[in-house]
């Protein structure tokens, strides 16, 4: 039986998953995944600070003032970069390490006074989430991780909902977006400030480094499952819950790290789906490559017959010699013609068949009018095989 | 010839500017791209903009659409800020300046077009699918409609941006460089509808390259070239001269009369 402490845990973990997954979403449309690394190492001052005066890691006040450094850091990122200088990744490289160590040295500095040290900050205590109990009127109500979470993914949600169509149009075509009077910039800094209360919010319970990979493993791998975008906010949710729950319970057998475990399903999530994805996926494109390669000779072979009445030009084992293939390559684009029906053989010579010719006439139309793509189409029409 | 001439009369309707452009100058980190435009465009003209790359077309557009911030000079559309003429207004950018790999289809991208009346947080409805699908079918792409758009080829996508400008029924059209990369089926395509835009009263607005069919395409023409050159009606203006003073060399284009 699962403890109420492990049901917690696992509530919260999901809950992260969530809010950060929506985010995420976007982020890794808009080509901004770095900047959300940027983000969730830079708050680490913003949230030192808001302890000094808090002396409290669940305090909104500290949230606030974590997800300002955030904000701060976006402003410092196009600030730099938009002197022309240096490019948009090397500005995020310079401008996250110089707030993260100032955070560094805010602790190091204090550590004597501060409950907070910086392994805590890279990799959370999810663990101890539900010992911080929240009290209303000195009844618990459950941990206050949990409440902090939940608020900040109940805000996300709404503000989704609300402004989906904007973060949509803005995403998509920023210019459309700003002829329209949708302001790309309040739409921009709309989800950047999302992202940072997120990224704080979460923090505490699984760290800086867990939050990136919350944010940025789920969509990338819906981006390759779905040409949808509500169906790849869909599925990155979805992946992101499934990963918070499945890390819980191998760290619980390897009695290892939450953050880390499921840090390392989120990978192993999106080595699947990079590997194995439908039609985006990496074994997909490979063999989508082999079978267009063949397809391609399929039709300079067909055309070869077409072009040639003479036996020597369509005897099999001249082939090779003529278009200058290899045997291997022969056979198979022979074989190919043949299981199609484009061809037949007769001791050794090869001749088109009545289908043979009405394909190659219709593909050598759509060569000379450069319409190769139609090719395409038609091939779903002649072929009993693909390549 | 002549059912050239009379494609490229002006309606009846010239007189009442649509667009005016005073005194406007846009910078990139302080280096002007465009130096003091003046510029009026008549109601009802198709009118191309021409100059050589980085001449400023496309900043001169998004400029006029408030895209761009310029360091002075203002813009009138019907005598009015653009901020308030909007709804008068479609803009088709340039089909390189959006990512085609972003998951959604054909119908969902016109429907865009029509977020602009809708405003902020109202979602689009029946009405604004039925005015997309409509869209999608003037420009041949219904059958297209449940495509993702990276499945396009580049002339299925500019007729993609083609039916969201037209959802916006708009007045005036803006258009950065509508037969860049389309087949020539298309280009044909596009034009025909510019055409069928002008004569319904409307302003379009294009920034175009292939100076070989200004005369055929056109009955409007501004030279630009971080300055403005010139402009007008075509049969007045596009001379050897003004491509000479707007590209810097000895243009010669043969003006078939």
């Amino acid at each position: 039986m699962m403890s109420s402490a492990q049901f917690e845990i696992q509530l919260i973990a999901s809950l992260v998953a969530v809010a950060c997954a929506i985010p995420g979403t976007f982020l890794v449309l808009r080509k901004m995944a770095m900047i959300s690394d940027a983000i969730s190492h830079s708050i680490l001052p913003g949230i030192v600070i808001g302890f000094f005066i808090t002396h409290d890691l669940n305090s909104p006040l500290l949230i606030l003032l974590a997800a300002l450094t955030g904000i701060i850091t976006v402003i410092l990122v196009e600030y730099i970069q938009k002197t022309g200088l240096v490019k948009e990744d090397t500005a995020i490289g310079l401008v996250f390490p110089a707030l993260f160590s100032i955070g560094v040295i805010m602790i190091a500095k204090n550590a004597n006074d501060v409950h907070l040290d910086v392994d805590a900050v890279l990799l959370g205590e999810l663990a101890f989430a539900p010992f911080d109990r929240l009290l209303i009127g000195g009844t618990d109500v459950g941990p206050k991780s949990l409440w902090i979470v939940g608020t900040i993914l109940l805000i996300t949600i709404t503000l989704l909902f609300t402004f989906f169509k904007e973060l949509k149009v803005s995403t998509f075509d920023k210019g459309l977006a700003a002829s329209l009077g949708f302001s790309p910039a309040i739409i921009h800094y709309g989800l950047m400030s999302v992202s940072s209360v997120t990224t704080v919010g979460a923090f505490d319970a699984v760290g800086a480094i867990l939050v990136v990979a919350l944010m940025i493993a789920p969509a990338a791998a819906a981006y390759l499952l779905t040409t949808d975008l509500k169906k790849m906010l869909g599925l990155s949710i979805g992946f992101g819950i499934f990963s918070a729950i499945l890390g819980y319970w191998v760290a619980h057998w390897l009695d290892a790290s939450i953050s880390g475990s499921i840090t390392s399903v989120l990978g192993l999530v999106f080595l699947l789906v990079y590997l194995f994805a439908p039609t985006k996926g990496i074994i997909a494109v490979m063999y989508r490559e082999k079978q267009q390669r063949r397809e391609v000779s399929l039709i300079t072979f067909l055309l070869h017959l077409k072009n040639h009445d003479e036996i020597s030009e369509r005897h099999v084992k001249h082939l090779n010699e003529h278009i200058n293939w290899q045997k291997v390559r022969s056979k198979s684009v022979l074989d190919l013609a043949q299981k199609n029906n484009m061809i037949t053989i007769d001791n050794n010579i090869v001749s088109l068949t009545e289908k043979g010719d009405e394909f190659t006439s219709k593909a050598i139309d759509y060569i000379i009018t450069n319409e190769d793509a139609q090719i395409e189409d038609m091939k779903d029409d002649f072929f009993l095989f693909r390549g | 010839m002549k059912k050239q001439t009379k494609d490229n009369e002006t309606p009846a309707s010239a007189g009442v500017v649509a667009v005016k452009v005073d005194d406007l100058t846009v910078a990139y980190n302080y280096k002007p791209v465009l130096w003091d435009i003046d510029l009026e465009i008549p109601e009802g003209v198709l009118m191309a903009i021409v100059g050589p790359n980085g001449a400023g077309k496309s900043t001169l557009i998004k400029s006029i659409l408030g895209i761009l911030k310029p360091i002075a000079g203002s813009v009138a559309i019907y005598d009015k800020p653009y901020e308030k003429q909007r709804q008068l207004v479609a803009y088709v950018p340039q089909k390189g300046s959006v990512d085609w790999d972003f998951p959604t289809t054909a119908l969902d991208v016109v429907m865009m077009g029509t977020y602009g009346s809708l405003g902020w947080i109202k979602r689009p409805g029946q009405k604004e699918k039925k005015a997309a699908l409509e869209a999608l079918e003037k420009v041949g792409m219904l059958p297209f409609k449940n495509r993702q758009i990276s499945q396009l080829s580049g002339g299925q996508q500019q007729r993609i941006f083609l039916a969201r400008a037209l959802v916006q029924n708009a007045s005036i059209y803006f258009m950065d460089e509508p037969f860049q990369g389309v087949d020539a089926s298309t280009e044909i395509a596009i034009i025909n509808i510019l055409k069928a835009l002008r004569k319904a009263g409307k302003t379009v607005i294009v920034v175009h390259h292939d100076l070989q069919t200004v005369p055929e395409y056109f009955d409007w023409v501004t030279f630009l070239n971080v300055k403005k050159i010139a402009t007008g009606p075509v049969k007045d203006i596009f001379s050897d001269d003004n491509l000479t003073k707007t590209y810097g060399i000895n243009y010669k284009v043969s003006i078939q009369e």
